[in-house]
């Protein structure tokens, strides 16, 4: 489903190449787990995943088509029904409420639309059931305005709008860094279950190795990464 | 996609506070533009409406605007007069139609009164080539009879039958009361919109009366005095001497026509010539007039020089209220870029589920063009509620009626610069965080 060859990408302001990958691969509905320390380029790697950076040099195939020869507008549609994306924090839009922000992709795809109304019977429906799925449904939590909201709480919309018309590739930047050891293990195991239900693949990256053993896989992100593989590693080796 | 503009209105109402402060000083740039521009406008609507179909204005030697200013729109008054003989000779030469005299220079209650003959009632036009029309009465007949303008009527609460005294000199306050010789008001006019509406109109055979019975002449006119420059001249300023004059009985003119016989010297007269190619002939004539320096005018060749006094003036004000125009957007500006920083995480998260970096753009640039619109709409708003307000007391203070019509296209035209303004306005920061979402992928960085 995602296929990665020979993938090089470089900082337009950076000397050196931050990503050399020669092959990556994931399966449809895959769960993999990549590990490394902070700053070695987890997040520019989901950005070339989501087709909002391009390599300098290689191929990423999604779902049979190649992002890196795709134009801006063609990778945005991509991404916007394939893709299903959640951030370390900050995931939500303030000004709308849980409801809204949930129901945002469809807002931005077609295709994820009619597969949530086909899914719910429609639109919002489809974002209760998700909220409901993820213990979000309580009673006046849906109006709430999302600053209200806890850390926790803002992940699980983040998670429930990442899996809103089932994409068939969840990207998960750290989302649990800023939740305590109890919530993280159930926010990943709410996850799964979600993506278990969709169908989707998920791609979750995390400096939290005690996560690992969770995943069908999981992959050491220096070791991937030849532009970052230890004895160039200028931020301090991690034990693998 | 409609997802976007939804997106611009829900941010824009989580920012209600900056959003609204942002609208209301776009509003007051849009009142202060389109309200100096429609002042500007109906000014000059105005004092191009105040006479039609007068061909030539003629008094003593002076600059055109001058003899315009003080003749027509009784603005500033006359350095000399003009003799009546001098007035006769010219009014009765082949070429001229119909003639009106007139006479300035003295007052009522702050309103201007005017002598002149019957013939102002039935020459006179003003707008397009509108006729003086009455709502009671009659026209002036006899020596003490007064036709008062509409707003002199309306505001002194003035009918029929009153009797009024008339005040030398043209200040609210009055120096010297013509106590002896009450006039009766006999008509009130319909309503013009030109300086007649606040005119009282009087007899040349009345004004005469009157100043008659001044003592000892204009020298001891304190107006003069006070101002002390003209001397014993001073008196020309308004109104000559009448001794010389031939003095009427009072029931003498009763009797007969106001207008019949001869006058004191006037102030100025207007001339309908019998043919329009004669126009340019007879003002030469009147301009090398011997035995008296006159002027004579074409209104219409006049009005622009005026406005080329008072253009500097107009593009000043014009100026002034583009630049607060373009305060206003910078303030919008300011409240557009200082948000940018935080909003640049909600960019990412939009960017991560599908937005366009042109979505993106238009996010912000479409939050601009709503508060402009917003602003030009509140502007126009205000625009209105203050010309309601505003126009008794422009028509009173000023004598500027300002019609509450439509927006005119010139108006139209203004709003539509300042939209187009505010839309670039919002292409800085719509620009700015679309170079961010191209660059800096979905990495949320502060
Ligand atoms: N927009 C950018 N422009 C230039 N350099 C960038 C940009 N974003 C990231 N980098 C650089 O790329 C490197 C990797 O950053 P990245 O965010 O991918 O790391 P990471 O592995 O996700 O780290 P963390 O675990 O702390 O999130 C860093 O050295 C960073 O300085
Ligand atoms: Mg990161």
């Amino acid at each position: 489903m995602l296929d990665l060859q020979g993938v090089r990408f470089t900082w337009s302001s950076a000397r050196e190449a931050l990503i050399e990958i020669d092959v990556l691969r994931v399966a449809p509905g895959e769960r993999l787990f990549l590990r490394g320390p902070s700053g070695s380029g987890k997040s520019t790697l989901l950005s070339l995943l989501a087709g909002v950076l391009t390599p300098g040099a290689g191929a990423i195939h999604l779902l049979g088509r190649n992002l890196a020869a795709l134009s801006g507008a063609g990778r945005d549609r991509i991404r916007a029904d394939h893709v299903g994306f959640i951030f370390q924090m900050f995931n939500l839009i303030p000004y709308l409420n849980v409801m809204e922000n949930v129901m945002l992709p469809c807002a931005f795809s077609e295709r994820r639309r009619t597969r949530a109304q086909r899914r719910g019977g429609n639109v919002a429906q489809e974002a209760h059931r998700l909220l409901a799925a993820l213990d979000m449904a309580e009673a006046g939590l849906l109006q709430r305005p999302v600053t209200q909201l806890s850390v926790g709480q803002q992940q699980r919309v983040a998670a429930a709008r990442a899996l809103i018309g089932a994409p068939e590739l969840v990207i998960a930047d750290e989302p649990t860094s800023s939740l305590d050891a109890d919530r993280r293990n159930a926010f990943v195991e709410l996850l799964f279950r979600e993506c278990r239900q969709a169908g989707s693949a998920l791609v979750f990256v995390s400096h939290d190795a005690s996560l690992a053993p969770l995943f069908d896989r999981t992959l050491e992100f220096t070791s991937l990464n030849k532009a970052r593989s230890p004895s160039r590693q200028d931020a301090g080796p991690e034990p693998a | 996609m409609s997802a976007i503009p939804t997106l611009a209105i829900k941010s824009l109402r989580n920012r209600r506070t900056t959003a609204a402060l942002t609208v209301l000083s776009i509003a007051c740039a849009v009142v202060l533009l389109l309200g100096v521009e429609r002042l500007r406008h109906e000014s000059r609507e105005s004092f191009t409406n105040t006479i039609s179909g007068t061909d030539l204005i003629v008094g003593a030697r002076s600059s055109p605007v001058h003899l315009l200013l003080y003749s027509v729109f009784h603005v500033g008054n006359a350095t000399n007069n003009i003799s009546w003989d001098s007035y006769r000779s010219i009014a009765q030469r082949p070429e001229v139609a119909w003639t009106i005299p007139l006479s300035l220079g003295d007052s009522h209650r702050g309103f201007r009164v005017l002598g002149t003959s019957p013939e102002f009632f039935e020459h006179f036009r003003f707008g397009d080539r509108r006729r003086l029309e009455l709502t009671a009465g009659r026209v002036l007949q006899d020596t003490y009879d007064a036709v008062l303008g509409a707003e002199v009527a309306a505001k002194l609460g003035y009918r029929l039958g009153e009797r009024i005294v008339v005040a030398h000199g043209s200040g609210e306050v009055s120096f010297s009361l013509h106590q002896d010789h009450p006039f009766t008001v006999t008509g009130i006019l319909a309503r013009t919109g030109t300086p007649v509406d606040r005119t009282v109109h009087i007899t040349l055979a009345g004004m005469d009366a009157m100043h008659e019975q001044m003592p000892a002449g204009r020298s001891a006119d304190p107006l003069a005095a006070a101002l002390g420059k003209h001397g014993a001249n001073g008196g020309a300023l308004h109104r000559p001497p009448q001794g010389e004059a031939h003095p009427h009985e009072d029931g003498d003119v009763r009797a007969g026509h106001a207008d019949d016989g001869e006058h004191g010297a006037i102030t100025a007269f207007l001339v309908g010539l019998k043919s329009r190619p004669a126009v340019l002939s007879m003002q030469r004539y009147v301009n090398d007039y011997p035995n008296e320096p006159l002027t004579a005018i074409l209104p219409g060749a006049t009005l622009p020089q005026l406005w080329e006094i008072v253009g500097a003036a107009e593009k000043a004000l014009f100026g002034v209220s583009v630049l607060v125009v373009v305060v206003g957007l910078t303030g919008m500006l300011i409240a557009l870029l200082t948000s940018l920083s935080e909003r640049r995480r909600e960019m990412a998260v939009l960017r991560s589920v599908g937005a366009r970096p042109a979505q993106v753009f238009g996010l912000i640039v479409g939050e601009a063009v709503v508060l402009t619109l917003a602003g030009i709409g509140l502007g126009f708003a205000l625009l209105y509620a203050g010309l309601l307000l505003g126009q008794p007391w422009l028509e009173a203070r000023m004598g500027l009626f300002i019609p509450i019509g439509w927006p005119s296209t010139h108006e139209w035209s203004l709003a539509t610069l300042v939209a187009i303004a505010g839309t670039i306005t919002g292409f800085i920061p719509g620009y700015r965080l679309y170079r961010h979402s191209l660059a800096d992928g979905m990495t949320i960085r502060i």
